[in-house]
């Protein structure tokens, strides 16, 4: 941090909070809010004596509230810049009760009581999301006594009790009677790989951590005893089963089973569990000083905020999704965004470091080339033919449409155009084109598969990314599927326009299916939302003008799923047997009276 | 239950509830086949009911 800070060519923004970001790569605009300190801090020195005059304690957030600070303090000892700050809501300040004693007390008149936060307008080329993380809060389960036993501590509270740093000066004390534990446990996945309370996946950093804190623990006062409770020990990774194994070896028992209560002694305090050790079979009961429950990782509260700012979209863990989990795992979605740490998903340190220096190269990579290739297949709006509605922009996942009804102009950012087509699929007028994927092109498509026997065929809609890559996948494993099957490939299933269902059926198709991701695999954030927006309208217009709804279906296949993508067309294959003549002449008059 | 909604499979015919919250978009599958062809039952309106 001191050397980010020392950097000619870096700025940084502490105690800053970003307000809007606008804009697309290569030229953001952002808004920054400069929270006011009501200390200079190009001025304050950090001797720390306006601190000791402060009258006014509360909890300390750096230490977890297991110790005090000042109503005027440094956040943590290690702060860039390492400057102090008030704390307004705790302040007394100088009204209505004059305290003012920082103020007098400060040699260099540093302290501004009436300091105003301050906007910073600049603009940038790329951004990099570097938002981390917050931690799994275990009050919810009782079963533990999190906050109603004080010595069931988090592994966070554990680092500051054994942190030189920390609330007790490094000494390890337990916290309701000062002592030092003899008999330490600690309970593994405390709100990770649970369906039920807590989070369903693995947050990746606990087992090491807690292996680190019990070889730390050993270190410092070998006749700790410590003992571990474990579902299973995930130490994979350069040099963590040596550690693991040392940790054994000094002594940590490892115990395969999670208590499933902590009951505490209420006169001595000490924590009773009994756990089924899975290795052996047997129940055993265990009474320790002092418990340490493993939190796991959870997405940041403000996730959501910065999601907006920069147009993300979020796995189901809710973590940021990256573009590509294997060709672009630091690249957001959205062109000149990149992620480093946790805000990503949960990594430990050496992980996070590599993300970042692999994040810091794809923006130089931007940056360094001065220009950028744009996406050959975009969208380009006639504004002559355009009604200015509006539902193009609506649609746009990248927000790539600027639309000004009023001024009745409209324009299409091509830089943030990632050529899904969604816009071209809702727009009415026919005002959008989309390159290399135009509706003559799918028409002439459509019209040489139904050419001839058009009975007997199923055309099937399928995305580029998942379903026709399921198809691929499909007949790469040698799956037979029905060869009833006609494939139309489309960017994204959101390019999938109404209008080409029902041409397709206009012209005697039988079965129409529209394909795409899964929902959380969307290449294009969330486009495919609109994709079943508008098969459920269209199951509905069918049924209107007397059309069976199950002709037309939805499936969301992924480029793994080949094995779903030939189940899925033998099954469809069945329906389309079940089509009658009859019924498609019928559907076919139909719609010809509609156009 | 608050949030549930009746939902028919297009490719099976089976009937099932399913989480729902008016104007907001999940991925639906049908619990017995696997589909996503999963269409919203609307309610019948019936004469008595109020608000109707």
């Amino acid at each position: 941090m001191m050397d980010v800070g020392r950097h000619p060519n870096i700025k940084l923004l502490a105690y800053s909070e970003i307000e809007s970001i606008s804009g697309y790569i290569g030229n953001f605009h952002v808004r920054v809010r400069k929270k006011a300190r009501y200390v200079d801090e190009t001025q304050c020195t950090a001797c720390g004596e306006c601190a000791k005059v402060c009258p006014v304690a509360v909890p300390d957030e750096y230490q977890l509230g297991l110790s005090l600070r000042k109503a005027i303090y440094i956040p943590f000892a290690q702060a860039v810049p390492s400057a102090y700050l008030i704390d307004m809501k705790a302040c007394l300040g100088t009204n209505p009760i004059a305290c003012g004693k920082c103020a007098e007390k400060c040699d260099k008149k540093c302290i501004n009581y009436d300091m105003q936060d301050e906007i910073i307008e600049f603009d940038a080329g790329v951004v990099i999301v570097a938002t981390g993380m917050d931690v799994y809060d275990p009050t919810e389960l009782e079963e533990y006594g999190y906050t109603r036993y004080e010595n069931v501590i988090t592994s966070m509270e554990f680092e500051r009790l054994i942190s030189a740093g920390g609330p007790s000066d490094g000494h390890f004390i337990r916290p309701s009677d000062k002592r030092r534990p003899k008999t330490v446990g600690f309970i593994q996945c405390v709100g990770s790989r649970s369906e039920r309370r807590g989070k369903p996946y693995c947050s990746n950093i606990c087992c090491m951590n807690t292996v680190k804190d019990t070889l730390l623990l050993k270190d410092h006062y070998p006749d700790v005893e410590a003992k571990v409770f474990y579902i299973d020990i995930r130490a994979f990774g350069k040099g963590f089963e040596d550690l693991f194994k040392r940790s054994k070896e000094a002594g940590v028992q490892y115990i395969r089973g999670i208590p499933g209560e902590i009951i505490e002694d209420p006169v001595t305090k000490n924590l009773k569990v009994m756990v089924e050790d899975t290795t052996t079979n047997r129940i055993s009961e265990h009474e320790l000083d002092m418990i340490v429950l493993s939190v796991g990782v959870t997405p940041r509260a403000d996730m959501p905020e910065v999601q907006q700012l920069l147009t993300l979209s979020k796995t189901p863990d809710g973590f940021f999704m990256e573009a590509h989990p294997k060709l672009k795992p630091v690249d957001a979605p959205t062109s000149g965004v990149f992620f480093a740490g946790c805000a990503e998903a949960p990594k430990d340190v050496k992980d996070s470091v590599t993300q970042a220096s692999a994040a810091a190269s794809r923006a130089m990579t931007v940056l360094s080339a001065g220009k950028i290739k744009l996406e050959a297949i975009t969208s380009v709006i006639n504004p002559e033919i355009c009604r200015f509605c509006t539902i193009c922009a609506q649609a746009c996942p990248y927000k790539a449409i600027k639309v000004e009804p009023k001024k009745k102009s409209i324009e299409l950012i091509e830089a943030m155009c990632k050529g899904c087509g969604t816009c071209g699929a809702e727009c009415r007028f026919g005002a959008i084109k989309m390159r290399h994927f135009t509706d003559e092109q799918t028409y002439a498509q459509i019209d040489a598969y139904l050419e001839e026997d058009p009975y007997n065929k199923i055309i099937v809609f399928a995305c580029n990314w998942c379903s026709y890559a399921g198809a691929d996948t499909c007949g790469g494993a040698r799956l037979q599927y029905p060869p009833s099957a006609r494939l139309i490939r489309t960017m994204c299933s959101g390019r999938v326009d109404e209008d080409w269902v029902l041409y397709a059926f206009r012209k005697g198709a039988p079965i129409v299916v529209v394909s795409g991701c899964h929902f959380v695999d969307c290449h294009y954030i969330d486009a495919n939302r609109w994709t079943q927006k508008r098969v459920e309208k269209l199951w509905d217009k069918l049924e209107k003008l007397g059309i069976r709804p199950d002709r037309l279906f939805l499936e969301w296949i992924s480029a793994a799923e080949g094995q779903r993508f030939a189940k899925t067309m033998i099954d469809i294959e069945r329906h389309r047997q079940r089509v009658t003549k009859e019924e498609i002449e019928y559907t076919m008059k139909v719609l010809s009276e509609q156009k | 239950m608050p949030d549930e909604a009746d939902f028919k499979c297009l490719r099976c015919g089976a009937e099932f509830k399913l989480h729902y919250v008016k104007g907001v978009i999940e991925e639906r599958t049908c619990p017995r086949c696997g589909s996503n062809s999963v269409r919203l039952l609307k309610k019948k309106e019936t004469a008595g009911e109020p608000g109707k």
